[in-house]
């Protein structure tokens, strides 16, 4: 265990040379029968592609880090590999803290069960005790503000109610690293107000944030660093105003282009 | 359709601080594989609950089910072979039973497991987890309908007036190769579904041949003395006599027989966490 300095001079996030490489192979057989025809017939033709490609990274302790970039430049494997649900191709990762993947919303949610015993079974998910999450099982429902419906199965929940018990859940689990992939885009106004005063206050605890959207507004806004990612590699990296001005630049001439 | 393969996976992972632990145990040895597991045993135990919730939700006598499906079909069993089918054997239903038990508990473990990678995938997709807890949690949640069956078992015992040995109280001792055993060849074929699908449709296949290779319908001394030799190369053959001789012969096992199903028990363990843990960090790409 390292000491308390320590611990707040070096990054939470630290990623060397990380390259995550997948083998795009058309129609792979998923049947030992087509497996039999296609090794009968040779086919079996492929490409390989870098989703994140050499990249390295530091989020120093308590940075609220946004991550831009188009569909499919590799924002989300990049989160993917920070939360430790990919295990990269190559290269090192570091991550100090307890951390509380929000890469899409409800990811744990039974809907056959209610919402108490879904918050239940997300917290232990993400690593918590039976005990802690009795502990915070009251200020979730109040967090979500679906009191009269916390032992209700969540099928019947909306869409809006689900995104914001598993809001409440990832937040009130107290992770030393909140990821939070394009979660935000649902949800009324009033509740993402309220969701971003919650998001304020974690960096005021010093948390860090991993934060992906397309809203360019809200990432200025909030953002202390900004990374553009294109093709798996970070092709801009600064504060949230120069780097959403290179965004904006760089997207524009690129979709001319393209069409 | 395309689908996404990893390369071979070459990657390190710095072991410092706190949650450097949370991605390195995922991907180093298999001390850390069943410490990072128990970390998450009130998530087994919430899961196993969760399949019995599920699948009794929705009924009007719910959880009850899984003490009345056991008694009734102990109920048909009983009436089928003691009045229509009619062996040599006194209280046939209560021979066939005391093993009977056992064998669904094996079954339905594995039929329950083979699917648990591929059925939680969308949660192994977003959420790092050790993918250990999902068959895991399938073979408690059919313990917990094993050691209920036991109920309606005891009570058909004292209805049938078949004597109620002191031997019952040794079933703990089988119940834990049993459950040992079903664990490593759950985790085995959890594994491989993972990568062919086929794999559940074949065990379908494997485990109905397997039920008849197995002496549970009628006895191993059923069999020519120069041919028992093959059915006891059966590695569950062991554990499920145990069950027998305690609960209708009122019998203990010999050591010999006892040794051999724990051999067998951490044999299968063995091999079934080997593949697991070899394949485990791909599962992801598969799902």
């Amino acid at each position: 265990m390292s000491s308390p300095q320590s611990f707040l001079n070096s990054p939470t996030v630290k990623l060397d040379h990380v390259t995550q490489r997948f083998r795009v192979i058309q129609e792979r057989p998923d049947t030992l029968r087509e497996l039999f025809s296609k090794f009968l017939r040779h086919e079996v033709s492929y490409h390989d592609f870098d989703a994140v490609s050499d990249l390295s990274l530091q989020v120093p302790h308590g940075q609220m880090l946004g991550l831009i970039g188009r569909n499919g430049s590799g924002k989300s494997t990049l989160l993917k590999i920070i939360a430790g649900v990919y295990r990269p191709t190559s290269g090192r990762v570091q991550v100090r803290g307890t951390l509380a993947p929000l890469i899409e919303l409800g990811a744990g949610f039974h809907q056959e069960l209610t919402g108490r015993e879904n918050i239940m079974l997300n917290g232990l998910l993400m690593g918590c005790s039976r005990e802690q999450m009795n502990a915070r099982e009251q200020r979730i429902i109040d967090f979500a503000e679906i009191d009269e419906f916390i032992d209700t199965p969540i099928k019947q929940y909306s869409s809006g109610m689900q995104t914001r018990l598993a809001f409440a859940v990832a937040t009130e689990v107290d992770p030393d690293i909140l990821i939070l992939d394009e979660i935000l885009a649902v949800g009324d106004a009033a509740f993402q107000q309220k969701c971003f005063a919650r998001i304020e206050n974690f960096r005021r605890a010093g948390k860090t944030i991993l934060f992906v959207s397309h809203n360019m507004n809200q990432i200025t806004e909030y953002c202390d660093r900004v990374i553009m990612l294109d093709r798996g590699k970070i092709v801009s990296d600064g504060s949230a105003a120069e780097v959403v001005e290179t965004y904006k630049h760089l997207t524009v001439p690129e979709l001319a282009n393209a069409g | 359709m395309f689908n996404l393969l990893p390369l071979k996976h070459r990657a390190t992972s710095g072991g410092e601080g706190l949650a450097a632990a949370h991605i390195a145990l995922e991907f180093s040895g298999l001390t850390e594989l069943i410490r990072n597991t128990y970390h998450y045993r009130e998530l087994i135990w919430a899961l196993a609950l969760k399949e019995l919730k599920v699948r009794y939700k929705r009924s009007v006598l719910g959880f009850l089910w899984a003490l009345l499906n056991p008694a009734l079909m102990m109920g048909v069993l009983t009436i089928v072979f003691s009045t229509i089918l009619r062996f040599g054997l006194p209280h046939y239903a209560i021979f066939l039973l005391s093993v009977l038990l056992p064998w669904t508990f094996f079954s339905q473990s594995l039929s329950y497991s083979v699917e648990s990678i591929v059925g939680n995938g969308d949660l192994i997709k977003k959420v790092s987890v050790p993918k250990l807890v999902f068959p895991i949690a399938a073979v408690v949640s059919n313990s917990i309908n094993l050691f209920l069956s036991l109920i309606p078992m005891l009570l058909l015992v004292l209805l049938m007036r078949h004597p109620l040995y002191a031997t019952w109280l040794y079933l703990p001792v089988p119940m834990a190769a049993l459950i040992i055993f079903t664990l490593g060849v759950s985790f085995f074929f959890a594994a491989a579904n993972v990568y062919y699908r086929d794999i559940s449709h074949i065990l379908q296949v494997v485990l109905s041949a397997w039920f008849y290779f197995t002496p549970i319908i009628y006895a191993l001394d059923f069999i020519p003395a120069n041919r028992q030799w093959i059915f006891k190369l059966n590695p569950i053959i062991y554990v499920i006599n145990g069950f027998r001789l305690a609960i209708y012969y009122g019998q203990l096992p010999r050591w010999s027989s006892v040794a051999a199903s724990f051999v067998c028990a951490f044999v299968a363990l063995g091999i079934g966490l080997a593949v697991f843990r070899k394949y485990q960090d791909d599962f992801v790409f598969y799902v």
